[in-house]
């Protein structure tokens, strides 16, 4: 067995919409990292983003010093719903890696052409080779609601193999355990990290 | 326990302003005062999750002046004081602020302003860096949270040290950054303090403010030094380039540099933009040729750096602006393309999003922030439209600021001015004075009445301006994230608090006509609407409308944490006749649209108030289920 390649860094932008839990699932990220020892700043926007709008927030792990993932800098776009995840899929850089859930939400206002599901899975994989759609909706469902939404997606993010030597996933595990209906959480997070473990979402 | 109360040299993830908050109590703090606003809030509203606990005094204030003053007092009084605020506060707070600098304080004095480039949740993005220069007020700018919990400790210090207060500026990427924070050492509190009286210092009447004037001149000269040895500030490298970043540019700036691998540059760190270190300043222009200064918003330490360089016959050109630009935040790609261009290697930067990723982007609809589902202040602007109309109004409708500023998107687009907070009553005293067939109607929020709408208020009852002053009142501050409010009958803290009914204020002042309705209630909303509009229309005199109902989101959220089920509705498909008016022209988030047109309601994001079902006007929208008992004792 060769040693896993570790990062000295990771830049990555979570994309989805105001309410689906992206601040908690990236702070719970980042709490985990400097747990393990690693250092990590999340960027957010708070304010008028929470009211249903589009939200994003750039996470660093590693050898940052700055909070912004720059545009083109992102190993990963993780993203909670596919409209944002399209929305900001250029912040990935050359071969990076998209992961992002199937959820598809309309916006609130009138009169909205809503884009197709395939047509946007398309426009991502013409981004990359390494676009994985977790069917997130599904999983979440089954644990209880589209609340859960964040937690399998963090899951998946576990399964990839990106945060090797910068969170300790057992640490992780254990933070998603304390969240509010945690065995809720975990359970989402175990669905995310099965459908991508075995390399079925590498990210290398 | 709380992240907040953590030991002693243990690390934790803070947001900036939690750090700011651990700072403080770092320092001692006895009494912290805000008005909310983005970036600024979650600095008071940490300490007032821990102020049974620590014993100290935490309020949300009717505004920032007032936190201000309040804040002063404590200090004056012996107590460690720290006061909070968004960058536009500072301008509501500014008659204070300019005298604090002349009196100067006694325990130390924080005052806090989080800076917003980028606009990202305010109106506009001042520098209020400018405000110390303009009052002689040092400036504490953070590039961490780290630094920013460091920073405020310190700043009780030196504000004690100079009796004098320190305005920190953290931006919304340092305040709301969650970063690694060591903290310190926790110092008991004093809470209590005692006015010893100093007539001629704290009176500033003309005679005694000149006195002042000349201590403040002499005070700011020794400010001045010694702001060379505060260790935010310091000079990393060495090399015939010079470049000066300040604040959160300096995170920016170092990263950079550390990526082009340039080790032949002086790089002057500055945590403290006003008053420029002179000493330290002088020592890092010494023998360069070329000079950046990197900073966000306005030329602050530039322009400094240039009197300096000038005054002390340096001939070396100072850049800054020229290469970095005025406008928003800033970013790797913005520092990198400066520096590289100011060393002459051209504007690229290393990263590079696809091309497909900028051309060939399907188009995607865009996603404003929306008026959450169940928000009262839809069906508010749903019916006032149609008061409106049914009186053949032509409205002027002056805004505000806060969540009903969300009327200004399609398709209520009920706002034609958003100015700053009480400027919708304030503009409608002059709109009431001038127009002729239009009448203007201001519509406010309960926090933004008490706030600064009130003055405006008396001006229209004293003047006799003809206006509709709507009180959208959901009971609390709910843009910026629930606070209580002086109508709300909770104090920061938690505890019961006088209640203050807007609508007992508007009778006080002299307001004839008053009316109170629940935007629940379509009908009683319209009727209650129109009755003042006739007013208004007969009388030419003011009237005040009061929406009362609590916001939608805080308590779906207690609901939903205490496990009480909330009413059920359904859209009946064979009633439905796809009109599209609970989706397009109510826009409830919670309505969706199947493929045939017709409506269908998310479960998930339903909160039960059921004004849908009032405005289908096929009566297709119906209760299927009875919310729980407890759940119509959640509304105050
Ligand atoms: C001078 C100033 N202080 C604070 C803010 C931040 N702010 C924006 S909206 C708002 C509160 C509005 O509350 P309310 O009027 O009750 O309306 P709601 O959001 O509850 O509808 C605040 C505090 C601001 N924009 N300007």
């Amino acid at each position: 067995m060769g040693r896993p390649m570790v990062l000295k860094s990771l830049n990555m932008v979570v994309s989805g919409v105001g309410g689906q839990g992206l601040i908690t699932l990236a702070s719970l990220l980042a709490g985990s990292a400097v747990e393990s020892g690693t250092k990590a700043l999340v960027a957010e926007t708070h304010g008028l983003s929470q009211r249903g709008g589009s939200v994003e927030v750039h996470v660093r792990l590693g050898d940052v010093i700055a909070p912004l993932v720059p545009k083109g800098g992102a190993d990963l776009i993780l993203g909670l719903e596919l409209i944002e995840t399209s929305r900001t899929a250029y912040y990935l850089k050359e071969n990076g890696c998209i992961l992002t859930s199937d959820m598809l939400l309309r916006p609130g206002i009138p009169n909205v052409k809503m884009p197709k599901r395939e047509e946007l899975i398309n426009f991502l994989k013409k981004v990359t080779d390494k676009v994985y759609v977790v069917p997130a909706s599904e999983m979440a469902e089954k644990v209880g609601g589209s609340i859960f939404i964040n937690s399998v997606m963090l899951g998946a993010l576990a399964a990839t193999g990106l945060l090797n030597g910068l969170v300790d996933i057992n640490i992780l595990e254990k933070n998603v355990r304390g969240l509010r209906m945690g065995e809720k959480n975990l359970e989402a997070f175990k669905l995310g990290f099965d459908y991508c473990s075995r390399g079925r979402c590498s990210c290398r | 326990m709380s992240r907040i109360l953590g030991k002693e040299g243990s690390e934790v993830l803070l947001l900036g302003n939690e750090a700011i908050a651990r700072g403080a109590i770092e320092a001692g703090i006895g009494f912290a005062s805000a008005y909310p606003g983005t970036p600024s809030t979650e600095i008071v509203e940490t300490l007032a999750g821990v102020a049974k606990k620590l014993g100290i005094y935490v309020e949300w204030s009717a505004n920032e002046k007032v936190a201000l003053e309040a804040a002063y007092a404590a200090s004056l009084s012996g107590v460690r004081a720290l006061a909070a605020m968004k960058h536009v506060g500072l301008n509501v707070a500014a008659d204070a602020f300019m005298s604090i600098a002349y009196t100067g304080v006694r325990s130390g004095l924080l005052i806090i302003s989080a800076e917003d480039p980028s606009m990202w949740s305010s109106q506009n993005e001042q520098d209020n860096r400018y405000y110390g220069l303009l009052a002689k007020v040092p400036v504490f700018e953070p590039y961490t949270p780290q630094e920013a919990k460091d920073m405020a400790l310190y700043a009780f210090d030196f504000s004690e040290k100079f009796e004098h207060p320190v305005l920190m500026t953290p931006t919304t990427r340092v305040s709301h950054t969650r970063g690694p924070v060591r903290l310190g050492r926790l110092r008991n509190p004093t809470r209590k303090g005692f006015f010893k009286r100093d007539i001629e210092r704290f009176t500033l009447i003309p005679a005694h403010a000149r006195v002042r004037r000349k201590i403040l001149v002499e005070k700011w000269e020794r400010i001045t030094d010694a702001v060379s040895d505060v260790p935010f500030n310091r000079i990393e490298g060495d090399g015939k380039t010079l470049i000066v970043a300040s604040g959160i540019s300096y995170a920016y700036v170092r990263e950079v540099l550390n990526l082009m691998k340039l080790n032949d540059v002086r790089l002057l760190k500055l945590g403290t933009p006003v008053p420029l270190p002179r000493g330290l300043a002088l020592k890092a222009l010494d023998g360069v040729e070329r000079v950046l200064v990197v900073e966000e918003l306005e030329p602050v330490v530039e322009m400094q750096l240039k009197a300096l360089a000038n005054e002390e016959g340096f001939s070396v050109k100072v850049h800054g602006k020229d290469y970095v630009g005025y406008e928003g935040e800033m970013t790797l790609e913005r520092a990198y393309s400066a520096i590289s261009e100011f060393l002459g290697l051209g504007r690229g930067t290393p990263w590079k999003p696809s091309k497909a990723s900028l051309e060939e982007v399907p188009e995607l609809p865009p996603r404003p922030p929306a008026m959450c589902p169940g928000c009262p202040h839809r069906a508010t602007f749903y019916v006032l439209r149609r008061a409106v109309n049914s009186l053949r109004l032509k409205p002027v409708y002056s805004g505000d600021i806060g969540c009903y500023a969300l009327g200004v998107m399609p398709p209520f687009q009920q706002q034609d001015i958003i100015l700053e907070m009480g400027g919708s009553v304030g503009t409608a005293n002059g709109f009431g004075q001038v127009l002729e067939g239009q009448i203007p109607i201001a519509i406010i929020g309960d926090s933004t009445f008490f706030h600064a709408g009130l003055p405006a208020l008396v001006n229209a009852v004293y003047n006799r301006s003809p206006m509709l002053v709507l009180v959208m009142d959901n009971r609390v501050t709910a843009m910026t994230g629930e606070q209580p409010d002086p109508g709300t009958g909770l104090n920061a803290v938690g505890e019961p608090a006088p209640a203050i009914k807007i609508e007992e204020v508007a009778k006080g002042i002299g307001v004839e006509k008053v009316v109170v309705f629940d935007p629940y209630d379509t009908k009683e909303a319209f009727k209650a609407l129109r009755e003042a509009l006739e007013y208004i229309i007969k009388e030419r005199k003011p009237a005040v409308a009061v929406a009362k109902r609590a916001c939608a989101l805080l308590i779906d959220r207690m609901a939903r944490r205490r496990g009480i089920r909330t009413p059920k509705y359904q859209v009946k498909l064979d009633a439905c006749t796809a009109c599209g008016v609970c989706y397009n022209a109510f826009t409830c988030p919670a309505i969706s649209v199947r493929d045939d047109g017709k409506a269908y309601i998310l479960e998930d994001l339903c909160t039960g108030c059921g004004v849908c079902a009032q405005i289908c006007p096929f009566n297709a929208i119906v209760k299927v289920e009875e919310g729980d008992k407890e759940w119509e004792d959640l509304w105050f």
